[in-house]
């Protein structure tokens, strides 16, 4: 009995750890090939660590306007689009956690419809266009400013919030917007950190929008340029010293903007970890 | 509701509330209950249309004809058998995944073993599929990615005669595999977390029952989160249409499009590349329906089954 156990034991460790190897192993390989020269790579064998080392790939995409412009593109459409959708989205679930708000019946219904009925691409697409988004700027924000699903999450929480805090506030003369503000907001960081930066990597990672709602050019976002490289091999090197391209190949560039455009999201990571649990806690307990 | 009856006066506290809950309206009038009038872009002939909105006004009504177009268009079925049989083939193996996983988690004694395997497993989930597409993409390379390598040492195929893993014939073995490495730990999380708030006195009985581990796991633990699996079984059944879009799409070339063109892909190639507005419409709105149907259907035989569904 007791050596039975202990089979599964050492069975049940190996295999966890083995899927674990099997999901970081790609990283490793990226990695090592955006250190290795583009030739040499394209040889073959380049499995673990660089084979011949250098920073070509790096120097390579550090040159390119293109991926700067999309990069720092992609920071302000994250940073805004995170910040605003968390304005509004509280809001709403602030107003709708509370049962003094009329018609609450009605925006409960509103809301819940959408989630599940959509009219699809095109029509959507069509909204997009008739609204005079079509590329701009702001067709990466304004329809992402709010979601129903966040919504639910955070207004489980809110109800979460004693009473009593209310009541002392509306006693002192406090009006809703202010209850909002400084004393729920205040008191519901972890779901507003958990559901902002599920918001934040879903900003980061967007290329669908510069694809179907942008001509692309200009308002290119870093994982639609990133797509670009992997998938059309394209890559510009135009003005940069023939020495340093001859190090390098579509490939191993695209796999230095990998590595690049992954850091930011490996920064953030540990405080994904510190956060999500609970609010995965927070969705299915309650939503 | 009751309390309700006696109307109370309007104070300025209800038209703030009010306006906070209104902004829901604006954003969903807009951008969800539009696009779903945009849906009567189906019945119109609006094909090619450079003004949008003219099309939806002004096109002549045309009823079923772009249904009809499609359900005639081999590519159409082409992309319903893949979409049906890969999500069929998910069902079975990509959804019972992450509960497996949760079950196997929750038998890892060593706290710190546990966090290091989720730590890694649930990364995935937080990079874009245009960045992993792109890893499996270099990964199943026929001259520098590691599979050729490996299935040339397992006999699998040689050097002089390699296979293409990014041809047809592996795209749906791709698919699953990469999904189920990205997903599963992401996935386990909500398991993870409904298993962590059963009675722990349950076990303790078993046990002085003598009932062994595998005997809990499956008279204790999945009993016991078999609401939150119903719930999801009931939505991923609901979502069968409508495969991950990104992942097909970056995975996607011309020489695995025989496998790899499911209905979302399609959509977006008839309707936005090719600017078969109507077409692509009448498409999105088959899908939508059959997904609308599919979830009803799905609670009902649970409900009936089970006792338990999602409404």
């Amino acid at each position: 009995m007791k050596k039975k156990v202990y089979t599964f034991d050492v069975v049940n460790y190996i295999l966890l750890g083995l899927f674990a190897l099997i999901t970081l192993y790609p990283f490793i390989y990226v990695i090592a090939g955006s250190f290795n020269d583009g030739m040499d790579y394209s040889g073959g064998g380049v499995w673990l660590v660089p084979r011949k080392v250098t920073l070509a790939n790096y120097k390579v995409v550090f040159s390119d306007n293109g991926f700067w412009k999309a990069f720092g593109l992609t920071i302000g459409v994250t940073i805004l689009g995170t910040f605003g959708a968390l304005a509004v989205t509280s809001a709403v679930a602030y107003a709708i956690s509370r049962k003094e708000l009329r018609f609450r019946n009605f925006f409960q219904i509103f809301n819940l419809i959408t989630m599940f009925f959509g009219g699809g691409l095109i029509p959507y697409f069509l909204i997009i266009v008739s609204l005079g988004l079509y590329d701009t700027f702001w067709v990466y924000i304004f329809p992402s400013l709010y979601s129903v699903y966040n919504m639910i999450i955070m207004q489980s929480f809110f109800k979460s919030i004693p009473e009593e805090m209310r009541e002392a506030a509306v006693m002192d003369g406090a009006g809703e917007l202010r209850i909002w503000l400084s004393i729920y907001l205040p008191l519901s960081k972890p779901v507003l950190a958990t559901v902002g930066l599920w918001l934040a990597t879903g900003f980061w990672n967007s290329y669908f929008s510069t694809m179907a709602y942008t001509r692309a050019g200009d308002l290119s976002t870093l994982q639609y340029f990133l797509m670009r490289m992997i998938k059309e091999a394209k890559v510009d090197t135009g003005g940069l010293d023939p020495s340093l391209i001859e190090q390098t190949t579509s490939t191993t560039i695209s796999f230095a903007a990998i590595v690049i455009a992954t850091l930011p999201i490996l920064f953030v990571y540990p405080f994904i970890q510190k956060y999500f649990s609970k609010g995965i806690m927070i969705g299915s307990l309650k939503g | 509701m009751d309390s309700k009856k006696i109307r109370k006066k309007w104070t300025s506290r209800d038209v703030t509330l009010l306006v906070m809950a209104g902004l829901s309206v604006v954003f969903l009038l807009i951008f969800a209950y539009a696009p779903m009038f945009g849906v009567l872009l189906a019945f119109k002939d609006g094909d090619y249309k450079l003004n949008l909105l003219g099309a939806i006004t002004d096109a002549p009504w045309c009823g079923f004809d772009n249904f009809k177009a499609f359900l005639l268009d081999p590519n159409f079925a082409d992309a319903i058998v893949n979409t049906i049989c890969l999500n069929l083939i998910m069902l079975v193996i990509n959804f019972p995944a992450p509960i497996l996983f949760a079950l196997l988690i929750n038998e890892v004694r060593s706290a710190r073993y546990k966090k290091t395997v989720q730590t890694i497993t649930n990364f995935p989930h937080f990079i874009s599929w245009v960045i992993f597409g792109g890893l499996v993409i270099a990964l199943t390379d026929m001259s520098t990615g590691i599979f050729n390598p490996i299935m040339n040492a397992l006999g699998l195929s040689s050097e002089e005669n390699p296979v293409n893993l990014q041809g047809a014939e592996y795209f749906w073995a791709t698919v699953i595999i990469t999904s189920l490495i990205k997903g599963v730990g992401w996935g386990s999380i909500v398991y993870i977390a409904a298993i962590s708030g059963l009675d722990a006195d349950m076990y303790e009985a078993a046990e002085l029952d003598g009932a062994n581990r595998l005997q809990k796991a499956i008279y204790i633990t999945l009993p016991g989160i078999a609401p939150t699996i119903t719930v999801f079984l009931l939505l991923s059944i609901s979502g069968m249409l409508s495969n991950s879009f990104d992942q097909f799409y970056i995975l996607q070339n011309s020489l695995n499009l025989s496998r790899s063109e499911v209905l979302t892909t399609y959509i977006y190639k008839t309707g936005l590349s090719q600017r078969r507005y109507s077409y692509a419409s009448a498409l999105g709105l088959f899908n939508s329906v059959v997904s609308v149907v599919l979830l009803i259907l799905s609670n009902f035989i649970s409900k009936r089954a089970t006792g338990r569904g999602i409404f």
